[in-house]
């Protein structure tokens, strides 16, 4: 599976550095490093709405608050764990 | 000049401790010839006495000596010029004059000031210095043919006795030849001539413990290649002229630094090269790089520039944030020591698109923004002596 973020300037300012930190903890803590194809974007286009976070081809907008349960939900559901 | 010889030029004040102004002064004048004169004067005594005299000194010898008029007239000129102080009966102002030619060509005439040091690969080179008698003063002058990475250092006599003072540890203070000692290992590193100066600067400071007994001045002078660099910001208003300037921006010579998410899209694409970017956040404010197979530097676009707009603004005044850029990763600094250290002249290439996500009224960021940020940033740059050159697509 791959995870982008986006770090361009309007996410960046809404805090994707915080939901970046939050991801990479939990693909530590899950041991998902091999599953799990974590990496930055700039600008995903989505600057409304972000912070942006893609799961493979779909977008989706997190923030530093949710970013706990998105990845249960979304993350760690698509994994079947 | 030759070989594209180019003097990067830096210089600054410490004010004595409880003067509101300085007594020493510093004129810069560029000839339209392409040479440029360069004068440090210290007037007698400090506060406002001494900057009347340091700034007539300066001034008048700066502008006699663009104008080719030779140095006797200078001197005869000051004399009659200056106020003679009621106090000391005098009317006195120490100097040093460097006027450096299109070639690199440097004529040197000091009077009374700590003495000018030539740095050459490490060493300081003696120069070549002859005495002549004017109106009873003693003046000392010099020719020398300037090479690439020569550091010409000047300073007043406030640096060379940093530390002397009640309760201050440096009985003898600094020392004119411990000075250039101190500076010679430093002056093969690349540092700019403002860095070089600011280097100097602080240890006098710290010598005075924060509290400079005199007026404290000094002049670096550095000769380097020109270096020229090419920065582009943002896509252009129309889509079709994409091509145009991107095959622009990538003939020029000399490094290119692609700033903002659609512009290092829009750059990948054209070189058809990936866009990788770092999960690395080195720094807390500033977002994170990328890279392009083919670009030198890849960063966000409008937080990233205000930042170095702002260390920008901080290098003209007192460069206390250059302990920051000078050796942090993220993109700003990166960008600062490029185009601050590196460059001697930048091209911008800027895009008007208007980036409709950054139209929010929640965001802090808006088209007029990043045009006000180019516009600023393109002036401190003129303000530190780099040819400045901005095109708009």
């Amino acid at each position: 599976m791959t995870l982008t973020i986006c770090i361009g300037s309007s996410c960046h300012l809404k805090g994707s550095k915080k939901v970046a930190q939050t991801f990479e903890r939990l693909i530590e803590e899950n041991n998902l490093k091999d599953k799990i194809e974590f990496h930055a974007t700039f600008c995903m286009g989505n600057c409304q709405k972000g912070i942006s976070v893609g799961i493979d081809d779909k977008v989706y907008s997190v923030t530093p608050e949710t970013a706990e349960d998105f990845f249960a939900k979304e993350v760690l559901a698509r994994l079947g764990k | 000049m030759i070989d594209n010889l180019y003097a990067d030029i830096g210089y600054h004040s410490l004010t004595k401790h409880g003067e509101i102004v300085c007594g020493d002064n510093v004129k810069k004048i560029d000839c339209p010839d392409g040479s440029v004169v360069l004068v440090l004067a210290d007037g007698l005594g400090s506060g406002v006495k001494a900057c009347i005299l340091s700034t007539l000194t300066s001034t008048i010898i700066s502008r006699m000596v663009a104008e080719n008029l030779p140095i006797s007239y200078c001197v005869h000129a000051i004399a009659e010029a200056l106020p003679i102080c009621s106090v000391r009966k005098l009317a006195y102002s120490t100097f040093t004059v460097i006027s450096i030619s299109p070639n690199g060509l440097a004529h040197i005439v000091q009077y009374d000031n700590p003495g000018i040091a030539l740095i050459r690969n490490g060493k300081e080179v003696p120069l070549p210095f002859v005495r002549t008698t004017y109106d009873e003063k003693m003046i000392e002058s010099a020719q020398v043919q300037l090479l690439k990475g020569d550091v010409l250092i000047s300073f007043s006599d406030g640096a060379e006795h940093a530390g002397v003072g009640p309760g201050m540890s440096y009985a003898y203070g600094w020392g004119r030849d411990n000075i250039v000692e101190y500076m010679e290992p430093l002056c093969h590193v690349g540092f700019s001539a403002k860095t070089l100066n600011t280097i100097l600067l602080d240890e006098c400071y710290s010598r005075y413990d924060g509290r400079p007994g005199d007026d404290t001045t000094a002049l670096t002078v550095y000769m380097r290649t020109r270096e020229q660099v090419n920065l582009m910001i943002g896509p252009p208003a129309n889509r079709e002229d994409n091509e145009k300037m991107l095959s622009l921006f990538f003939s020029k010579e000399g490094k290119h630094i692609v700033c903002g998410g659609t512009t290092s899209k829009i750059a990948s694409e054209y070189l058809g090269k990936p866009l990788k970017v770092s999960l690395d956040f080195e720094d807390d404010d500033i977002p994170a790089m990328g890279s392009i197979e083919g670009v030198d530097i890849v960063t966000e676009g409008i937080i990233t520039i205000n930042k170095v707009l702002e260390y920008a603004n901080d290098y003209l005044k007192d460069n206390e944030t250059y302990s920051q850029w000078c050796y942090k990763r993220d993109g700003a600094s990166t960008i600062s020591r490029v185009l601050f250290e590196e460059a001697t002249d930048i091209n911008f290439f800027v895009g008007r698109a208007v980036n409709p996500a950054h139209q929010n009224p929640d965001l802090p960021i808006t088209f007029s923004i990043k045009m006000q940020l180019v516009r600023e940033l393109a002036e401190c740059l003129r303000g530190m002596g780099k040819n400045i050159r901005v095109s708009y697509f």
